[in-house]
């Protein structure tokens, strides 16, 4: 496995981001040898996945409904850090319905709850490290972080690759949202490159013609530590 | 040929990540899988840096044999995990996400009965950080450990 570029990520204290300051380390982290570090990782099948795990309009309406909200598909590809695809990745994916409310207890938030939805999904990627989702667009939501924060409107993906030092959990935004630029969580990535790389971009060309707009979004696993080649 | 891509970044997972990783059912099924036969019981708490508990986390847990559990930590900050008995490793890899923690947190937890004179990894923490990541066991076989993402006993994290 390739050792993690660290600064890629945002620090573990980001004082801007509140929740930050009592849960970061201070300590330094120990290094393990990627080679000593176990690989393996569990493995996830079809067997793992409904019919409708793909589908947040449908996997929890009621016969014959559907959730409310612009309708889209995000899809893209899981790739190594060599451009490889990653077949037979699990993506699990959790929103805010199209109002910026949450189907859980503890979010209180005014807007009301979709009966139609529940914001959870899940797929596996195919042979070329392929996935789509079919969900509606997440509303903004303000949240306790200071005066006056609003989450830009965002999805949750949590990704398991072949090799459990892979696991990452990340967030991923909307092309052109004026929301991501004043948001305290997106503040502690590390730079501009990084907020680029969770934007997802808006992809017509493979919109669903009067049905949905498409959204692409590749991500990025560690790889393999490439074998030196002559030059 | 291309340049080499880079990581896609972390983001936190978020006070509500039972959405996503811990589902109802009512959507779609909790991921599962078998507990081991023979296996034995991991828990213990998971504290903040001023020692409050940490409710709203999800703790995944890795071990040789590609065994793999998941848990969400209750109200009291309380975790619990099924896993295989000890075997050649002294240890299971753990991995910790929640709102306020920006990139997962990787940890261990080692057996205390487990031979780890050999184990590298052990080999490279300050002597008196080590027993950060001992558990306890009880008089019921459970394995304890608690994890403290700060403060004066913090737990060491590490750099896979």
């Amino acid at each position: 496995m390739t050792p993690r570029d660290r600064s890629r990520h945002p620090p573990a204290l980001t004082p801007g981001y509140f929740s930050s300051v009592h849960r970061a380390p201070r300590e330094a982290l120990v290094p393990l040898d990627p080679e000593e570090a176990d690989l393996s990782g569990p493995v996830f099948g079809t067997a793992d996945i409904g019919s409708l795990d793909h589908d947040l309009i449908r996997n929890a309406a009621r016969p014959g409904e559907m959730a409310i909200g612009p309708r889209i598909l995000v899809h893209g590809r899981v790739l190594d850090e060599a451009g490889r695809g990653v077949p037979g990745a699990l993506l699990e994916i959790w929103q805010a319905n199209a109002g910026g409310r949450y189907r859980h207890a503890r979010d209180g938030y005014l807007a009301p709850l979709d009966p139609n939805f529940a914001g959870c999904g899940r797929v596996l990627t195919d042979g070329e490290g392929a996935y789509r989702f079919d969900t509606v667009m997440p509303g903004a939501y303000p949240f306790p972080n200071g005066p006056n924060a609003w989450r830009p409107a965002h999805v949750h993906f949590s990704v398991f690759g072949w090799a459990f030092p892979q696991r990452l959990v990340t967030q991923m935004y909307f092309e052109g949202d004026p929301m991501i630029r004043h948001c305290p969580i997106v503040a502690t990535l590390p730079d501009a490159g990084a907020v680029e790389a969770l934007t997802a971009r808006y992809d017509p060309a493979n919109d669903r013609p009067m049905d949905a707009r498409a959204w692409r979004f590749d991500i990025v696993l560690r790889g393999r530590r490439a074998t030196p080649v002559e030059p | 040929m291309s340049a080499p891509l880079r990581e896609t970044p972390s983001q936190t997972a978020g006070p509500f990540l039972h959405i996503g990783m811990m589902p109802d059912g009512a959507a779609m099924r909790p991921l599962h899988r078998a507990a081991p036969a023979d296996g034995v019981l991991l828990g213990g708490g998971l504290f903040d840096a001023e020692g409050a508990p940490v409710a709203d986390a999800l703790i995944e847990m890795m071990q040789e044999g590609g065994v793999w559990a998941r848990c969400a930590t209750d109200g009291a900050g309380a975790w619990s995990l099924r896993a295989a008995r000890p075997g050649a490793r002294p240890f299971v890899d753990l991995w910790i996400v929640a709102r306020g923690i920006n990139l997962g947190l990787h940890t261990r937890l080692y057996f205390p009965d487990a031979d780890r004179s050999a184990d590298n990894a052990m080999a490279r923490i300050p002597v008196e950080r080590r027993e950060t990541l001992v558990a306890s066991k009880g008089a019921d076989g459970a394995y304890r450990l608690d994890i403290r993402l700060g403060g004066p006993h913090e737990t060491v994290f590490f750099d896979a």
